[in-house]
């Protein structure tokens, strides 16, 4: 009973930490609003430090973080979402308008997502019913469905909109402009589940019961419900992610396609320092994160049935047989991007010594940007910037990760409310408060980052402890500490380290995410996510400079799917498999 | 309860204080409720549990899974604690706490689990496992040369020290198991089913060399089994447990002659025989 | 029992040159053994001596990337290499695992999964069919079979998992049942239930029983076949066999049984 308090307390406190985060963020934002809301007001007036001290007084920034707090809170309770810093008119009925388009916009979404997670299944159902030996999914087309929103919605605008000519390319009016969007979002939502999905049905039909129930003389169809129902609990959690993952995939959508959303107006009230905008926003994308995640235990609740009260329904085990060719693509892309880098790092990236928009030649073998840049060169300074960012972010993701997952109650809390938070829209946080910058996004991913690996180093260290060796170290007279930093912590620092590195093509996708949306780094860096939303403006003149860094972003892309393959391998040691918790960077990232 | 008080009469009583001895122990478990609302019901584990062990004696404790023997061993090593009843090693009352005041109760009494050789951690190597209870139990001297004795006593080469268990053989892993137990210099050992699960020849092995170490060394043994036919090669008094009570606690060689109990009787004819 | 292969009465299972190979390691060679109708055969080997491969084979259940050459009758046709699920009903094989935990649908009531057999084997309906699980759950020695029928899988222990397999199997009636190692997760009382109850519903149907122990084995078969390192070393009936083992392996096991026994 103590176990189950300290979980809902865990839960309690972290959820009021977040709304209480939120409600303070005009006290937190560390960028002086009053001077943004100065100018929003009125073009004319000096800013003078008796005009930014009347309006910080009218705007309560004075009072203090409760006061703040209190005021915002007792609005929220009557319905009042606040009053808009920049147009002076209440935030309600804005926000309510572009939550009914993101709401109509994620439908879309789902309806593909499912589409396409049927499709990847069926072949590996058919042949689960038929008997025949189960094909791990193949990791080439997979890696094309596991692009992040903000590549997929950016290559569909150019293909879809500008080269067809087959949907409006931007705005909202009727069903045809939701295609796009809804495309870049559910095709990797729908294609991340559907191959997990089809692995977890494999493993499925290898256990022993399907074949007592055949010799039963089970139909095929009842075979195929039970192999369905038997495979779906073990991925809830990665449905609940990809779930959430939907509201950070509207805001990169979004703003590619111009959608009047609740994504598009929330970065937008951030980037105009319209705090309560912002607040409203943010309370609502997290809000439908919250409704997403909590469906999805639902979901796993139902499915279990009585197995849930158990607690040990053991999660089916993809048994892979590893081939060569999976070895091959991780392998290519890493050395493709290698190579790009190692051309590249001689050369000067921020000089404009080219002209403009220059094709490619073989002097410039990426051609050059809008201002005459060196493209390869940037692209190849930017993998530093990127990919060093990443390294940084993974390393501090697993010491969070491990000391958090270390204490599996307490962290039950913070982990979910992490897990339901896009990095995209922490970013807009972090952003609101601290400014666009490498660090900011970097914190950003942070925030989110370590959730996985402590969920991870949670299920192991639980799997460690119910292991014979561990169990029998009481009655040796081993103590409880020693039994956590001698025994438990040595055998699943191998398996929880390489989990964490595998994940780090996943993170540098998702502060290219953040930097494409301008949530990262400032100009002039040449960080990939920043290029790609640099060259969009030109990609009908001069079609290269968007087709460097997306090279580079698909590339890495490829090389997260491929790894987070690898990473769902059994582990060497015995009772350490590394299966459930396995998050795929990919799909999270924007 | 008559069968506990006739079947005592058999057992010679004794002066000397039992190394270790346990006194109306009962101890029941929650059972899981049918509905959150419900009220939860228990289950009686055990259910006035008397036992006393002599200083160098073999006691086999049978029952059918279900019994109460793993409630009554969690009792027995302090890992649990009883809601009546009490459980004393030598004139010291043991109860479940920190491992630090226990020190002195685990060097005295050890334990050997069931299928030993899966509670070896893989990454650690023989001499590494055999020295940690030493390392945990604080018990001073040269850590090396208690781990040679250990393994002698086991009748493995010393050169073994530096293996790891995925290098062992199964026979080899269960004695690394008991070396372990025996690092301490413990004056009981309590075995839960030491032997099932093994291939037949290497359970011979291991039956002979817990013999052996009751016999040469003066150890006290509490064999906890369902199979009849280990616990009558290794001890001389057994004791029946069924739903949670003592029903016989005799000689085993009377019990195995004229079981008297119903579930006695069950176990004994359960052993298989070869046809002659 | 003689092993009389008539022209008339096909075995129930006729395994003849089965070789298989692994990743180019060659695991069985050559192993011969028949399986009359009506008969219980012992097939006994330690661990690693290829008993659990052979099993696969006659179950369908191969391990991934095996290439197995010979043949395996059941009821008279080759299904060598042929997974369960296209199996007919008369060549598919009922099974008992030695590791209960997998052999049971987690998510499913073991009600639900014992009525299938009934249903479409036994043709039972309605409250016959309840009445007839309940019946097959006291013969494996479960005494509360209300309680395990609403049940699923994680909330029994391993012996009562292993006792339900049981149940199913039986329930399947299949012409052949493969029992592999099924009573080493039981204590000694339900291994004897179970080999009682094995040995009266096997009566009109036949046995593969797989296990190292030849004391249960000889309580339970007709004949022994004893499996070393791949090859098939002895084969002949059990009192025999038993009162004059010819192989080293055998002999070895057999006064391992008397030693312990």
């Amino acid at each position: 009973m103590a176990g189950r308090l300290g979980v809902t307390a865990s839960r309690v406190l972290s959820l009021a930490g977040v709304v209480a985060l939120i409600g303070v963020l005009p006290w937190l934002s560390g960028r002086s609003p009053e001077l943004s809301v100065l100018r929003a007001r009125s073009a004319e007036q000096e800013a003078t430090p008796e005009a930014l001290a009347a309006i910080r007084a009218d705007l309560g920034l004075d009072d203090g973080p409760l006061a703040l707090l209190r005021s915002w809170l007792g609005g929220l309770v009557r319905g009042d979402l606040g009053t808009s810093w920049v147009s002076g008119t209440p935030v309600g009925p804005g926000v309510g308008a572009a939550l009914g388009v993101s709401l109509t916009l994620m439908a879309f979404a789902l309806l593909v997502a499912v589409l396409t997670t049927t499709l990847l299944c069926l072949p590996a159902l058919r042949r689960a019913v038929r008997g025949e030996p189960g094909r791990p999914s193949g990791v080439g087309g997979a890696a094309l469905t596991a692009l992040p929103e903000f590549l997929l919605a950016s290559v569909l605008l150019v293909v879809g909109a500008v080269w067809l000519g087959w949907f409006p390319p931007y705005g909202w009016d009727g069903p045809s402009s939701a295609v796009l969007p809804a495309l870049a979002m559910g095709l990797p939502a729908g294609g991340l589940v559907g191959r997990l999905l089809a692995d977890a049905l494999t493993a499925a039909s290898s256990e022993r019961w399907v074949l007592s129930w055949q010799v039963a003389g089970a139909t095929r169809a009842q075979v195929a419900r039970a192999l369905v129902r038997r495979a779906l609990p073990s991925l809830t959690t990665q449905v609940a992610l990809v779930l959430v993952g939907l509201t950070g995939g509207a805001v990169a959508a979004e703003q590619v396609f111009a959608v009047p959303g609740l994504g598009r107006s929330t970065l937008g009230a951030a980037e105009s320092q319209d705090l309560p905008a912002l607040q409203a926003g943010m309370l609502a994308l997290l809000g439908i994160s919250a409704v997403f995640g909590i469906a999805a235990s639902a979901l796993r609740v139902a499915l279990l049935g009585r197995a849930v009260r158990t607690g040990t329904v053991p999660v089916a085990d993809p048994v892979r047989t590893w081939r060569g060719r999976d070895r091959v693509l991780p392998g290519v892309c890493a050395a493709l991007l290698a190579g790009t880098v190692a051309a590249g790092l001689g050369r000067d990236p921020v000089t404009s010594a080219h002209a403009r928009l220059a094709p490619p030649s073989w002097a410039l073998p990426f051609g050059a940007d809008a201002s005459g840049r060196d493209l390869l060169a940037r692209v190849a300074h930017g993998a530093l910037d990127t990919v060093g960012t990443a390294v940084l972010v993974t390393a501090a993701s697993l010491l969070v990760g491990l000391l958090v997952g270390l204490l599996p109650r307490a962290s039950v809390g913070p982990v979910e409310v992490a897990n339901a938070a896009p990095p995209v829209i922490v970013g807009v946080l972090v952003a609101a408060v601290a400014g666009s910058s490498l660090t900011g996004a970097a914190v950003a991913v942070l925030l989110v980052g370590w959730a996985p690996v402590a969920a991870h180093v949670a299920a192991v260290g639980t799997e460690v402890r119910a292991s014979a060796y561990v169990r029998v170290l009481p009655v040796l007279g081993v103590g409880p500490l020693a039994v956590t930093w001698r025994h438990v912590v040595p055998t699943l620092l191998g398996p929880v380290t390489r989990n964490a590195v595998l994940r780090l093509p996943g993170i540098a996708l998702a502060l290219a995410a953040l930097g494409f949306l301008g949530l990262g780094p400032t100009p002039p860096s040449p960080e990939w996510g920043l290029l790609l939303a640099e060259g969009m403006p030109y990609v009908e003149r001069a079609p290269w400079t968007v087709l460097a860094p997306t090279g580079a972003l698909v590339l890495t892309a490829v090389l997260a799917v491929s790894l987070s393959v690898w990473s769902r391998r059994p582990a060497q040691p015995a009772g350490t498999s590394t299966t459930s918790n396995v998050r795929v960077g990919a799909t999270n990232s924007s | 309860m008559n069968a506990v008080l006739t079947a005592r009469e058999a057992v010679p009583s004794t002066t000397v204080t039992p190394v270790l001895q346990a006194r109306g122990l009962r101890r029941t478990h929650p059972l899981p409720r049918r509905r959150p609302w419900a009220p939860a019901g228990r289950l009686t584990a055990l259910d006035g549990v008397d036992l006393a062990l002599a200083p160098g004696e073999q006691l086999g404790v049978v029952g059918s899974s279900g019994s109460g023997k793993s409630t009554l061993l969690r009792l027995l090593l302090a890992l649990d604690a009883p809601d009546a009843g009490t459980v004393h090693c030598g004139d010291r009352a043991v109860s479940p706490g920190p491992a630090r005041r226990l020190r002195w109760f685990r060097r005295q009494v050890q334990y050997v689990p069931q299928d030993p050789a899966s509670t070896l951690d893989p990454r650690m190597t023989v001499g590494a496992l055999v020295a940690e209870p030493l390392r945990a139990l604080g018990v001073p001297g040269d850590h090396r040369t208690a781990v040679a004795t250990a393994l002698e006593r086991v009748r493995l080469d010393a050169g073994l020290a530096s293996r790891r268990p995925g290098e062992l053989s199964g026979g080899q892993a269960q004695r690394v198991a008991l070396a372990r137990a025996l690092a301490p210099a413990p004056t009981v050992l309590l075995a839960d089913e030491p032997v099932s699960g093994l291939d037949l020849a290497v359970r011979a092995q291991v039956v002979e060399l817990l013999a052996e170490l009751g016999r040469d060394r003066g150890l006290a043994l509490l064999l906890v089994s369902h199979d009849l036919s280990v616990v009558s090669r290794l001890c001389s008094r057994t004791l029946v447990l069924d739903a949670g009570r003592v029903v016989e606690d005799r000689p085993t060689d009377q019990l195995l002659a004229t079981p008297r109990h119903p579930a006695a009787r069950a176990l004994v004819e359960a052993v298989p025989h070869l046809p002659a | 029992m003689i092993p009389v292969v008539d022209a008339e009465v096909t075995p129930a299972l006729q395994v003849s040159g089965l070789t298989l190979s692994v990743a180019g390691t060659r695991l069985l060679h050559g192993v011969d053994l028949t399986v009359p109708a009506g008969s219980r055969v012992a097939l006994i080997g330690a661990s690693g001596s290829g008993k659990s491969l052979t099993a696969g084979a006659v179950l369908g259940r191969l391990p991934a990337g095996a290439v197995a050459t010979g043949a395996v009758r059941v009821a008279g046709d080759d299904v060598l290499g042929v997974p369960a699920a296209r199996r007919t009903a008369r060549t598919r094989v009922a099974a008992i695992a030695q590791d209960p935990l997998a052999a049971l649908n987690p998510l499913v009531p073991v009600g639900a999964q014992l009525a299938t057999p009934l249903r479409h084997r036994g043709g039972l309906r309605g409250a016959a069919l309840r009445t007839r699980a309940a019946q097959l759950l006291t013969d494996v020695g479960l005494t509360d079979p209300d309680r395990v029928l609403r049940s699923v899988a994680g909330e029994l222990s391993g012996g009562q998992r292993q006792r339900v397999c049981t149940a199913i199997a039986l329930a399947s009636a299949a012409g052949l049942l493969v029992a592999d190692e099924p009573t080493t997760a039981l204590d000694l009382v339900t291994q004897a239930q179970v080999v009682r109850l094995l040995h009266a519903h096997t009566a009109d149907s036949a046995l593969l029983f797989i296990t190292h122990d030849v004391a249960v084995a000889a309580t339970l078969c007709d004949r022994f076949v004893v499996l070393e390192a791949g090859r098939v070393v002895e084969d002949g009936p059990t009192a025999e066999l038993v009162a004059a083992p010819a192989s080293a392996h055998l002999r070895e096991l057999v006064d391992a049984a008397r030693a312990v026994a």
